[in-house]
């Protein structure tokens, strides 16, 4: 018997797949695109294929990212805030707060003995979140993922003092012109995104552990940035992207063992991967 | 006689005037590029062309502007918001709120009978409330920018933007694009956007009619109708409206 998250985020998809005992089998991340309910199929099927399990032997599946409805052979929606919370706790059991900084959100989470308590967010301005970095890394010319690296070399980081990522966007431009190292841009809008995102979470008491996961957290630079604004010790998870579809996996299975215990159905038969349609039921 | 000049350096465009007896003698607007100072002085060049002057011929220069202080060869600065208002005052003695709205801020400021500034708010922290906001999604369009305001007047159906932050909208207004949504009808929707930004600006301090609206925003005629529907309220268009802080600026220059 297994068990399934599908996370579908604003710039990837993440799918978990995870046997009785909680054991990870599969991980797929691919880039959402437009059509959500066919990458969905497609991710799903790719999970299944790589760990080798029919899908009529999966028990339950929930979904969870801003694309959850688009999840059509999904048993249950879970809010990405519930699944993050619990993914970090299952990683981290000491964990208190919980950073998800996204493609096109920062959230932070409070957590208690594993569950949430209460969280902050931001996705109304484009500069508290990972888009920041996207943009900016994008009028550089640098790769997303090298952004850390370079970041670590910079000597001298030039403060960046716009907020606004559009105007940001030219003032780095500027500093460019000016003959500014793009390592020491890089730093400055590290630092800038990271006291943002900390602004946010310090509407909450920050206590240890703290965790930090979602894209972002693979920029080793960011993470020192991070560090460097709240001032204490920040715990990463080995693969910050897949917490959400994790926590979604772990739910699936509460989620069966308590249908079961009601002696409520569980649609495992009817359950298809066929080649879904935007409006296909 | 007695010539002034007033320089606006804005972040994207730069203005010049050349006044004499509160009449304008000459006039020019260049885009400000990277070098604020040469900027300056190719305005000058052609200010005193076109009035067929030199410079010994000026009583004062006053410059304006982000790039104010790179205008060396003037005699004062001034703040923008005290030269929009003057400038305004100067062609609509009646008007007693200015709405600006330029290349990276929009302002709302009040106006006394003598051209005073009362009060004034300013948002130059977010490009989803200046005129930036235009530009960067005429350029998601690909339309002209000049022929963003007659386009979205066309629009029956405005889409709404449920963000309020450039960036996301310029996702949002692609994703409107690819489901085949008319440009009309997006341009629409991203006046109305930033007309609901202005309007909260204007109600922090309380508007009082009537009101010109002015900065390179004002030629954008979609924009001007779509903040007169949120503040339901006439707004006066000079016709120049780029010109209008430029043209404060050489007013301060003649009372100095």
């Amino acid at each position: 018997m297994y068990f399934a998250g599908v996370d579908i985020g604003s710039t990837m998809t993440k799918v978990v797949l995870m046997d009785v005992d909680g054991t990870i089998l599969s991980t797929i991340k691919g880039p959402t695109g437009p059509e959500h309910r066919q990458l969905a199929n497609e991710v799903m099927r790719m999970a299944l294929e790589q760990a080798k399990v029919p899908l009529k032997e999966v028990a339950y599946i929930v979904a969870t990212g801003y694309g959850r409805l688009n999840v059509p052979f999904a048993d249950r929606q879970i809010t990405e805030l519930t699944c993050h919370a619990t993914g970090v706790y299952s990683l981290f059991p000491n964990a208190r707060i919980a950073i998800d900084i996204g493609g096109q959100d920062a959230k932070c989470m409070k957590i208690n003995n594993g569950k949430l308590v209460d969280f902050v967010m931001n996705d109304k301005c484009a500069a508290g979140t990972g888009r920041f970095l996207e943009v900016i890394a994008a009028t550089l010319g640098i790769k997303l993922e090298d952004l850390g690296a370079l970041s670590l070399k910079s000597t001298k980081r030039v403060s960046i003092s716009n907020v606004c990522t559009i105007f940001a966007q030219q003032e780095i431009a500027a500093r460019l012109s000016e003959g500014e190292k793009a390592e020491d841009i890089i730093a400055g809008m590290h630092d800038a995104l990271a006291s943002r995102v900390v602004t946010l979470a310090r509407r909450f008491k920050i206590e240890p552990d703290v965790v930090l996961t979602g894209g972002v957290a693979k920029n080793s630079g960011m993470v020192n940035a991070m560090r460097e604004n709240l001032g204490c010790e920040i715990l990463v998870p080995p693969d910050p992207l897949i917490t959400g579809a994790m926590g979604a996996a772990i739910l699936a299975r509460e989620n069966y063992n308590k249908a079961i215990s009601q002696g409520e159905p569980v649609a495992t038969k009817s359950r298809r991967l066929d080649k879904a349609t935007f409006f296909s039921q | 006689m007695n010539w002034f000049m007033g320089i606006d350096i804005g972040s994207a465009y730069s203005k010049g005037v050349i006044i004499r007896d509160s009449e304008l003698a000459a006039c020019h607007i260049v885009l400000s590029g990277a070098n604020y100072r040469t900027t300056a002085e190719t305005i000058r060049q052609e200010l005193l062309k076109q009035a067929n002057l030199t410079q010994d011929d000026l009583t004062n220069v006053v410059a304006t502007g982000t790039g104010a202080a790179s205008v060396t060869f003037a005699s004062h600065r001034a703040s923008e918001i005290v030269c929009t208002a003057r400038g305004t005052n100067s062609i609509f003695p009646q008007v007693k709120t200015a709405i600006e709205i330029a290349a990276q801020s929009s302002k709302v400021i009040k106006i006394n009978e003598q051209g005073m500034v009362t009060n004034f708010t300013i948002s130059e922290r977010c490009a989803a409330g200046s005129g930036r906001f235009i530009e960067v999604m005429a350029n998601v369009l690909r339309i002209d920018l000049k022929d963003f305001g007659p386009l979205s007047l066309k629009s029956k159906q405005p889409v709404t933007f449920s963000t309020g932050c450039a960036v996301f909208g310029e996702s949002e207004a692609i994703t409107r694009v690819t489901e085949g949504i008319p440009k009309e009808d997006i341009a629409a929707g991203v006046n109305q956007a930033l007309a609901g930004k202005i309007s909260s600006l204007a109600k922090k301090i309380k508007l009082e009619e009537p009101c010109a609206i002015c900065g390179g925003g004002a030629l954008n005629t979609g924009l001007v109708k779509a903040v007169e529907q949120e503040l339901r309220t006439r707004l006066l268009v000079p016709p120049q409206p780029q010109i209008i802080t430029a043209l404060g600026a050489a007013i301060a220059a003649s009372t100095k």
